[in-house]
């Protein structure tokens, strides 16, 4: 009978979490190699060589990591910089309700309020026009739909920083740190020494596969670039959607095996994640 | 006097690791046997199994002649301690000490009279609606031998219960256990890593070791056999004199 | 100067809900006014009006959000348990994962060619299973945390005390359960109430829940509705963390 319960149970778990991505992955090779779909006229690498050979994709690629990299450093630096001057004021009263509320904040939302912060008509440049420092709202500079991607970086950090504030501030106290202050203090080291060389790497340790996991979110976030982004260069999902709902039917097959590379990418990282470091994946070895 | 827990030849392997050897002894009982053991000797294994919680490879165990190696371990009737003392968290102290009771579906009034009973023999009338992290260790491990002697189980399997008490609460707790023991007439296995606490605590004394288990005939045997380590402790003691 | 950053802080986060909550009433917003003009509870009116359909859409996305939460927490609470009592718990952990970090809308575009062929794409019962598909991978991972050598010991412990298995899960795992449950029910409620991209590609824009019409007044220009759209989207979630900020926030599964 237990015996019973068990298997169907991770029958129903690999069926619903596994088969799915199995499927999908399947369905994205085939397609990509011209196996299936409206346009299958057998197999073929044309696709493939079309969107390797491109630079289209690997702007794409390139710009998605940019956007990762940039929005992780700055974030973590906030919120370390938050969590470790303002530690006291964290636990209680109006800050540490203050803190959770961009958590009720879906990225929808954030990439709206965004554009109307940081477009030419925002209300930005609304208040600069005001102080009198721009004539005209075409002087205002392009920080949403541009190259960089400063609107796209700015919605992101607003969504993870607070994320990282409430994951540090809890770190802080489950490792301790408070005591290994004042036990590195009574061996002589200095305020800023304490910081970088005991606060700064335990949290950052003890982080270390949530930031990773933050880097693979970020480079498949779709709705902030989607709203707050250019076509040329766009991050990844939104290359891969756009590529598969214009007209010309040819671009399909190459969305797909955009599709698949990604999906490569991303289990590659997990699986060497789940070698090196497995105490990951099973809370008892922690 | 016919045993009232026979253990006989019981095997068990995981996998390519054999931690029981052919494990075979007898209880009586209100017998309290007090059984050495260090960690990795096999001897949470050998509780597990005559608690229905792991299933042995081989070999029988029968209680009052009754073979029961298919038994569940609910419907066994042998608890098992571990050295915490696990409270339900959700449950007041004599919730805790109710359960097995109203588990069993007694009516309220014979458990409300029980549980006074028992929180009487503990000393801890006073805190019966406290919660568990309300309490301090020693007296955890109180309501958690309460909240298992008043389901009378016909054996307690007790693993180093005082592991992770302070040396003043051991010794309390040893009192205390001993006292009630007698009282209730208990049948137990009591594994510990001390020495002196095997000889205080147990009728008789057996030991295990890398999966094998050995009882000893009296406790002069136990201090006569070289390996029981009686001899070095009792010559360190002497060299004071 | 410590005081006054951290003023900043607590300004700079009540700043977009009062932002939202200020556009919501706007009817028309030229340059360079800083503020919408003609400030009035007009569209909020526009809620109750039968043909709005906002209302509608606030009910079917929380319908929607509730229904997969349910579910996710009720089959996560087992299935995560049997993964802890595996020998293959870390491998069957690594599956759960891949999905998780996956974005959703480039697996829904992968899939969207079964949901077609299933004929569920386009309507609701397509877009609960799309949810699904990531909402329960992310509740056996907030769940696996519970079932620790802790939890296994208690529940032996109450089976030796003479409950059966099905007393031990009514009377003991539930109850020491109840704040994972919560929080796990809480999370997939958040991972289903935000989704977007997937919802909208497997909905195919006839399944407006309320972060699809967000999108649709945004690309329709109407911001004011969209600004109302949006403090609908925020009030649910908001209303969680004033009841317990810990069901929200998850530090012991993601770390």
């Amino acid at each position: 009978m237990k015996f019973k319960s068990k298997h169907i149970s991770i029958t129903i778990f690999i069926l619903f979490a596994a088969v799915p991505v199995l499927l999908g992955f399947g369905y994205a090779l085939l397609y990509s190699f011209g196996l299936t779909g409206i346009l299958s006229e057998g197999f073929t690498t044309e696709y493939w060589e079309k969107t390797l050979l491109a630079t289209e994709f690997w702007k794409s690629l390139g710009f998605s990591l940019f956007i990762a990299a940039v929005v992780m450093t700055t974030s973590l630096f906030f919120s370390l910089w938050i969590v470790i001057s303002w530690t006291k004021n964290l636990y209680k009263g109006l800050l540490s309700y203050v803190t959770y509320l961009p958590l009720a904040f879906p990225a929808i939302v954030m990439a709206f309020f965004s554009f109307q912060l940081l477009s030419k008509s925002g209300f930005i440049s609304r208040v600069i026009f005001n102080l009198g420092w721009i004539d005209d709202l075409s002087q205002f500079p392009d920080w949403t739909n541009d190259a960089y991607g400063v609107a796209i970086i700015f919605s992101l950090c607003l969504l993870i920083t607070p994320f990282f504030i409430i994951l540090y501030s809890n770190l802080y106290q489950n490792e301790r740190i408070p005591e290994l202050k004042a036990l590195a203090q009574t061996l002589g080291a200095k305020k800023n020494q304490i910081t970088t060389r005991i606060i700064v790497p335990i949290l950052l340790k003890k982080s270390a596969f949530t930031i990773m996991l933050f880097l693979i979110f970020v480079m498949g976030t779709y709705e902030i670039p989607l709203l707050l982004g250019r076509q040329d260069p766009s991050m990844l999902s939104v290359f891969i959607i756009q590529k598969l709902q214009k007209f010309n039917l040819a671009d399909i097959p190459q969305a797909y095996a955009v599709s698949v590379i990604y999906i490569l990418l991303i289990a590659t990282l997990i699986a060497v994640v789940y070698k090196t470091r497995p105490a990951f994946f099973n809370p008892e070895k922690n | 006097m016919e045993p009232l827990l026979h253990i006989d030849n019981i095997t068990k392997s995981f996998g390519s690791e054999t931690v029981l050897h052919n494990v075979s002894f007898m209880l009586q009982e209100h017998e309290v046997l007090s059984v050495l053991g260090k960690s990795g000797s096999g001897k949470t294994t050998l509780l597990k199994i005559l608690a229905g919680l792991e299933k042995e490879d081989d070999g029988t165990i029968s209680l009052s002649r009754k073979r029961m190696n298919d038994t569940p371990p609910n419907k066994r009737n042998i608890v098992y301690l571990y050295q915490e003392p696990l409270l339900f968290p959700h449950l007041n102290v004599s919730e805790n000490i109710a359960f097995g009771l109203k588990i069993r579906k007694q009516s309220p009034d014979v458990i409300k009279t029980k549980v006074e009973h028992m929180l009487a023999e503990i000393g801890l009338e006073e805190h019966a609606e406290k919660m568990p992290h309300q309490l301090s260790g020693g007296q955890r491990q109180r309501v958690s031998f309460a909240r298992a002697l008043i389901i009378e189980p016909k054996v307690l399997l007790l693993d180093e219960p005082f592991g992770a008490l302070d040396a003043e609460t051991r010794v309390q707790m040893q009192e205390l256990f001993k006292k009630l023991s007698k009282k209730m007439k208990l049948t137990s296995i009591f594994i510990t890593h001390d020495l002196k606490e095997a000889l205080t605590m147990g009728d008789h004394i057996g030991k295990i070791e890398l999966g094998h288990f050995k009882r000893y005939e009296s406790k002069q045997d136990f201090y006569d056999d070289v390996d029981s380590g009686a001899q070095q402790e009792a010559a360190f003691w002497k060299q004071f004199n | 100067m410590k005081k006054a950053l951290q003023i900043l802080f607590i300004l700079s986060i009540f700043f977009p809900i009062a932002f939202l909550l200020l556009l919501s009433l706007g009817r028309n917003w030229p340059y360079p006014e800083l503020l919408p003009q003609s400030l009035s509870l007009e569209n909020w009116e526009f809620l109750q009006k039968s043909d709005s359909k906002l209302l509608q859409t606030f009910f079917l996305s929380l319908g929607i959000s509730i229904l997969v939460a349910t579910v996710t927490t009720a089959l996560a609470f087992i299935t995560s348990k049997h993964i802890a009592l595996s020998k293959y718990r870390n491998k069957l952990m690594l599956l759960a994962y891949i999905p998780y970090v996956l974005s959703p809308v480039i697996l829904a575009a992968t899939l969207h060619f079964f949901f077609i062929y299933a004929g569920i794409s386009g309507n609701v019962s397509g877009v609960l299973l799309a949810q699904f598909f990531i909402a329960y991978p992310f509740g056996v991972i907030i769940l696996n945390n519970f079932w620790n050598h802790k939890t296994r010991a208690i529940e032996e412990l109450s089976k030796t005390l003479g409950s059966s298995s099905w007393q031990t899960f009514k009377n003991v795992l539930l109850p020491i359960s109840k704040n994972a449950l919560l929080l796990c029910f809480f999370q997939t409620f958040l991972v289903s109430w935000f989704e977007f991209g997937l919802t909208n590609l497997i909905g195919v824009g006839s399944v407006q829940t309320l972060t699809v019409r967000v999108f649709s007044f945004v690309n329709e220009a109407n911001i004011f509705y969209a600004a109302l759209a949006s403090c609908l989207l925020i009030l649910p979630p908001m209303i969680l963390i004033w009841i317990n900020k810990r069901y929200i926030f998850a530090t012991e599964t993601v770390i």
